[in-house]
């Protein structure tokens, strides 16, 4: 026999022993389990469950299509002449969203369309329970995308120590030295 | 013909069925494995004697462990599935065989049969166990431990014989 | 009751005892095991705590198709089941639950017991054989390595309470019991537990079904019912080898109230230990298998040698 197989032997009983101890504690303690379908889990904020449209800010600008690394995010709108409100004035263009579809089935919850999107019209929500039998059901339309709307936590609180959130920070910088006047840079142009 | 009678014929007949059967099959494992059905057969005659004792000893010993043991050698070293050409024997080997086994029956038979018709139908009875024990070690305690002696003996010449194997093996470049 | 009746009767309740007993060590064994690492275990089914867990596994077992690999020897294959199982069913039947109730009342029922199961392995190496799988074949030696070497301390700690006792019928051997056995035949205790969890080729004596190495051993190629009568066999191995430990070594019947609760007072004995097997499974690591030989021969041997020298002479002493 080894010397390395001598010193385990020595420590094998009082090894044998804390074996039976440690499964004895904890058969005495209550147990760790969750039942996840009869009790609702317990998620840390800004869990990425499934992304929520809110269609009323979304003005078509596609950012979000396009920087979606699987190009799973379904953008249709056209354009609306909007006529002038005040008699003289200029009419008006805007886009209209026609439709607006996420494939979960493609997404890989990487958030980018959330982060990019700079109307603030798509928001994560906790939910996860959508699994579908038919993987074309996956691909969430506009009207699904809305209704978890409802199910958005408002944002957590900042960390203690955190930087100051940039409209606040913004408020305490010093006021922008004003614009030269226009009519002075159109002259400077003309000579 | 009493119940006795046929338990005991039938045993008999199984335990002999399954003798030529390991005898003559080509499958090694299958030959153990009717080796095994013969054993227990004749553990199943003991029964009907009346020997409990003995039948379950049989069984303990031959089936448990020389089958097993049997077995375990032929896995270590070769046991195809299938027949197994090999194992076979040459037909002057199974001649010599055959008329080997039949001289050996044919003493038994002369020794046993004139018995068989002395003692009459199948009886339960014989000693018991306790009766064996006082046999054993009353009577018949010198064959006993010579028989282990010689066991003994053999268990260490077993030893010897591979302790050797190994030194040369190990003393060879 | 005319003596058919009451063999159809005996019968019937051992093959009850047989079902059921198993079920009861096996769903003891989903609880505990999970509560030692720190789950729930099954849960739903049946209801109340999942009680009807292994019920349904037998459903969905008996569901399944019976696969018979092609390259296997397919008699030997589907024998094997059959095998490894009746022995410990006709070994269960000589297990006395008290002196008036066991299944099958034979003289010597111990030596019928340690030959049964000693039979039983003989399924395990032929269902390793049978599949034609390098896995099977090398699960099977081991098995086959493992319990020759079990064998023989099992039988000789059996044989030195036999000696105690004076006689090779369980029931007689409890009946001779005393408490004073608990501390004199300790040693034997010992080694008959050990070497019955290793006959049993329980964790940590589970190498010939080391999952991470041979899949399942032995029983890799099995499938639907077959698989499942060698789990049977296994659970069944626990309740024998549980009740024979209380009958040798724990007084069986013997306690309060014995005259109409012996067979409770066993039973119970029986069902620490098993327990007690289940534990032992949780709480330790798999032996290797020249730790495992080297367990077999140079402790437990020695010390049943040692157990059986002393048993003699303290029965020549006292006698
Ligand atoms: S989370 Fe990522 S993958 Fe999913 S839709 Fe948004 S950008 Fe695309
Ligand atoms: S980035 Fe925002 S505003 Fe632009 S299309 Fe996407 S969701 Fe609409």
């Amino acid at each position: 026999m080894t010397e390395a197989a001598k010193g385990s032997r020595a420590a094998g009983i009082p090894g044998l022993v804390r074996g039976l101890a440690a499964t004895a504690r904890t058969l005495a303690r209550p147990t760790h389990t969750s039942e996840y379908p009869d009790a609702p889990p317990s998620l840390p904020p800004r869990s990425r469950g499934v992304i929520a449209l809110l269609a009323e800010n979304c003005t078509s600008c596609m950012l979000c299509a396009r920087e979606c690394p699987d190009w799973c995010i379904y953008i249709d709108s056209h354009k609306e002449t909007v006529p002038a409100t005040t008699p003289g004035g200029r009419d008006r263009q805007r886009n209209v969203l026609d439709r607006f579809a996420i494939d979960f089935s493609l997404c890989m919850y990487c958030g980018i369309c959330v982060e990019v999107c700079p109307f603030d019209a798509l928001f994560w929500s906790p939910e996860f329970e959508y699994a579908e039998l038919d993987i074309r059901e996956l691909l969430h339309e506009r009207d699904r995308l809305g209704q978890w709307m409802a199910t958005v936590p408002p944002p957590p609180a900042l960390d203690e120590r955190s930087a100051d959130p940039a409209e606040v920070s913004a408020l305490g910088k010093p006021a922008r030295a004003p614009r030269a006047p226009r009519q002075a840079a159109a002259e400077e142009g003309q000579a | 013909m009493t119940g006795l009678d046929v338990a005991f014929a039938a045993a008999g007949t199984v335990a002999a069925a399954s003798a030529v059967l390991s005898v003559t099959t080509r499958h090694v494992v299958h030959a153990a494995l009717w080796l095994v059905v013969s054993l227990g057969a004749v553990a199943g005659c003991y029964l009907v004697l009346g020997a409990e004792f003995v039948a379950l000893v049989q069984v303990l010993i031959y089936v448990g462990a020389v089958v097993v043991l049997v077995l375990f050698a032929l896995m270590l070293t070769r046991a195809p599935i299938g027949p197994n050409e090999e194992v076979s024997a040459s037909p002057l080997h199974r001649a010599l065989a055959a008329v080997l086994a039949a001289g050996v029956t044919a003493l038994l038979a002369a020794v046993l049969v004139p018995l068989a018709r002395v003692v009459g139908a199948v009886r339960r009875g014989g000693p018991g166990t306790t009766g064996l024990g006082e046999q054993l070690f009353g009577t018949w305690v010198w064959p006993f431990e010579a028989l282990s002696v010689l066991l003994l003996a053999a268990l260490v010449a077993a030893l010897a014989v591979a302790g050797m194997a190994r030194g040369r093996g190990a003393g060879e470049p | 009751m005319s003596p058919a009746v009451e063999v159809l009767v005996r019968t019937v309740a051992v093959l009850a005892a047989f079902l059921v007993l198993p079920l009861l060590v096996g769903q003891t064994e989903h609880k505990v095991m999970a509560h030692m690492q720190g789950r729930l275990g099954p849960m739903y089914a049946g209801g109340f705590h999942g009680w009807a867990q292994l019920v349904a596994d037998g459903v969905k077992f008996a569901q399944k198709e019976d696969v018979t690999p092609a390259a296997a020897d397919r008699p030997v294959f589907r024998l094997a089941p059959a095998v490894g199982l009746v022995p410990y069913l006709v070994a269960l039947a000589a297990v006395p639950l008290s002196p008036g109730l066991v299944g099958a009342d034979a003289p010597a029922s111990a030596v019928l017991v340690l030959a049964a199961t000693a039979v039983g392995i003989l399924g395990t190496l032929m269902a390793g054989w049978a599949s034609a799988n390098k896995y099977s074949l090398l699960g099977a030696m081991r098995a086959a390595a493992q319990l020759l070497s079990y064998e023989l301390p099992l039988v000789l700690a059996v044989a030195s309470v036999c000696l105690a006792a004076g006689s090779l019928s369980l029931t007689a051997i409890a009946g001779a019991w005393s408490p004073w056995w608990l501390l004199w035949q300790l040693p034997g205790a010992f080694v008959f537990l050990v070497a019955a969890v290793a006959e049993l080729q329980r964790p940590p004596f589970d190498m010939p079904v080391a999952d991470s190495e041979l899949v399942f051993g032995a029983y890799t190629e099995y499938t639907g019912l077959r698989f499942a009568f060698f789990l049977l066999a296994e659970y069944a191995g626990i309740v024998l080898m549980s009740l024979l430990f209380a009958v040798l070594y724990l007084g069986g019947w013997k306690g309060p109230l014995s005259g109409d609760l012996g067979w409770l007072w066993t039973l119970l004995k029986g069902f620490v230990v098993s327990v007690l097997v289940i534990w032992m499974r949780v709480a330790w690591p798999r032996l290797r298998e020249d730790q495992l030989q080297r367990l077999a021969w140079l402790g437990l041997v020695p010390l049943a040698l040692l157990q059986l020298a002393l048993t003699g002479v303290w029965v020549v002493a006292t006698a």
